[in-house]
């Protein structure tokens, strides 16, 4: 299927983001179109991760709007914002690391769940049918993963790779329509980078998610992403597809270093 | 059995028991710390807050009747023969709920990102407006509090364990207050509600993930802030049932506020973070100083039950910081 330009899932206008002289970003727009996988880049400080934290609500920028599923968003607190559908991870990693990686993945559906104080209490009844239904859910998603054999360690005690993993399958728990990514590959080796590409693709096309992620690895942003959006000290410097973005001058000179042909 | 042994074993009982009416204090202060990275300083006072509420309640008294009295020059004290026990600790409850709500609203909505040591100090400013306004409201007189717990010395574990002596030999039995014991089963009690609740629940669940990770909880869709409210109503609750127990065996007076205090060897034995470390903290603690007393108490002319926990803890601190059930917490480099 293919994205549907002309209604796209979240859209950002006009950002502006200061931390008091600093200017994060600056007029930043694009789109993130329903299905796809989008890449933002940029060399170390150019704001993508500041973008993030916007769309994410844990920056609000001073000027611009953003528009999610078709509506204008109001100033919004980031536990609204998963509300309503945006999942993510984080460059460092944001786990409840004394919990093991089922309850992780459990926290991630909270949103999800429904039944009240009341027969949590009682533990009968709709909590427990509730109770069952999301642990089918989050088992597929360990499934998915392959995280079986971790299933009850507390991942505090996990290697970095397998706590990136965690983390994926958390925000995927929340079964959310947008999933932001910062910096999914940081800090793995060859290996579980192919991994978390496959995995990334593979919750694109099989939960249907729509997909923003910051990279570093050129490699990787070409492979796996539909397009890409490059930053630089907070301006938009580029946007289009893979092939688009290697090939324009800005982009070059700018991130990808001067081409040793030209 | 020998009378000395049977001795041991009342002076073991007794600080068991007294351990646990720490714990109860511990407790609170453990839960708040777990989800908010606060040492709330107002725990001891919350505690004397909800029992001179309850007093208050009980006996229908008009709050702030002095101010008022002074103000209008009126003679107002009583409402009338005010409540049973049932129904005011159900008020209580609500106003420690109202309180909870009133914290986050008016201190903590203000300080979130703000260093712990402020939000520390945010809660001593909180213990002494509670403190001057419990005053105001309640007035500074002793009070007594009765919820019909049961209390006084057990006579038939006087007698059973007389017969444990040998014939003949100089033994009265052990002395167990019956208030104590009652203390134990209700610590115990809310101990376990609060470990299933916090295992088993939806909100249980958002509590662990608050206490471990204040922006993961954020990005799963938890606010911090109804998470604020229900923990601080969760220690106001505790605090009420530290209050009642306390208040039961020695009055409601204002230096029960400082039973806070005790609770902070037991948080340095058990570790911050843990439930379970409050309550064996509070036991080692209450065990602990008895048994000084009684063994060294003498040599040394008594009165050690005021500082042996304190050195204690200062022991406790050298070796294992984070406490018996802590986290460690290592820093990567």
């Amino acid at each position: 299927m293919l994205p549907d330009p002309s209604n796209p899932l979240l859209e950002v206008k006009d950002i502006s983001l200061t931390f008091g002289g600093v200017e994060a970003l600056k007029d930043v727009s694009f789109e993130i179109l329903r299905g796809e996988v989008r890449a933002i880049i940029g060399p170390n400080g150019a704001g993508k991760s500041s973008m993030l934290n916007v769309i994410n609500g844990f920056y609000y920028p001073q000027k611009g709007e953003i528009w999610f599923d078709g509506q204008l968003r109001d100033h919004m607190k980031p536990h609204d914002v998963a509300r309503l559908g945006i999942a993510r991870t984080f460059q460092n990693i944001a786990l409840f690391k004394g919990m093991t990686t089922l309850d992780n993945l459990m926290a991630g559906r909270i949103i999800r769940m429904k039944t009240n104080l009341f027969w949590q209490a009682l533990w009968k009844g709709p909590a427990q049918r509730e109770e069952v239904e999301h642990r089918e859910r989050v088992e597929h998603i360990i499934d998915f993963l392959k995280i079986q054999s971790i299933r009850n360690t507390p991942v505090g005690r996990l290697p970095y790779g397998l706590q990136k993993r965690v983390e994926l399958g958390r925000a995927l728990a929340a079964e959310s329509k947008l999933l932001l990514l910062d910096e999914p590959m940081a800090g793995m080796n060859l290996e579980e980078k192919e991994d978390m590409c496959r995995f990334v693709l593979d919750v694109n096309q099989e939960f249907d998610t729509t997909i923003a992620l910051i990279e570093h690895d050129m490699g990787v942003v070409m492979d796996i992403s539909d397009r890409v959006v490059v930053l630089d000290y907070g301006k938009k410097l580029a946007d289009g597809t893979p092939d688009a973005v290697r090939n324009d001058q800005a982009v070059i000179d700018a991130y990808l270093g001067v081409s040793s042909e030209s | 059995m020998s009378p000395e042994i049977l001795n041991i074993i009342e002076v073991l009982l007794n600080g068991l028991m007294a351990g646990i009416m720490y714990s109860l204090v511990a407790l609170g202060f453990v839960l708040i710390f777990k989800a908010s990275g606060i040492f709330n300083y107002a725990q001891g006072v919350m505690a004397l807050f909800a029992a001179l509420t309850l007093v208050g309640f009980q006996t229908g008294q008009i709050p702030f009747s002095h101010l008022i009295n002074v103000m209008f020059g009126t003679d107002y004290h009583h409402w009338g023969e005010g409540m049973n026990s049932f129904l005011a600790i159900v008020l209580t409850i609500l106003l420690m709920i109202l309180f909870a709500w009133l914290v986050e609203k008016l201190v903590l909505k203000h300080l979130v990102n703000q260093a712990p040591i402020i939000l520390f100090m945010a809660t001593i400013g909180l213990a002494f407006f509670m403190e001057g306004f419990g005053d105001l409201m309640w007035g500074a007189n002793i009070k007594t509090l009765d919820v019909g717990i049961p209390s006084g010395g057990s006579f038939w574990w006087e007698d059973v364990t007389r017969e444990w002596a040998p014939e003949g030999a100089d033994y009265y039995g052990m002395y167990i207050d019956v208030l104590d014991v009652w203390a134990t089963v209700i610590a115990v009690a809310l101990v376990t509600i609060l470990t299933l609740f916090s295992q088993y629940t939806k909100i249980g669940r958002a509590l662990r993930a608050v206490a471990d990770d204040h922006q993961a909880a954020l990005t799963v869709g938890i606010s911090l802030r109804v998470i604020w409210v229900i923990v601080w109503s969760i220690a106001g609750f505790v605090a009420l049932v530290a209050g009642i127990m306390w208040g039961s065996k020695s009055g409601v007076q204002f230096s029960l506020s400082l039973i806070a205090l005790k609770a902070l060897p037991v948080l340095i034995l058990g570790g911050f973070t843990s439930i379970p470390g409050a309550i064996i903290g509070g036991l080692i603690i209450g065990v602990g100083e008895k048994l000084f007393e009684y063994s060294v108490g003498p040599m040394i002319g008594g009165a050690t039950e005021n500082w042996f926990a304190y050195v204690l803890a200062l022991f406790f601190l050298m070796f294992r910081p984070q406490g018996l059930f802590g986290e460690k917490i290592i820093e990567r480099v």
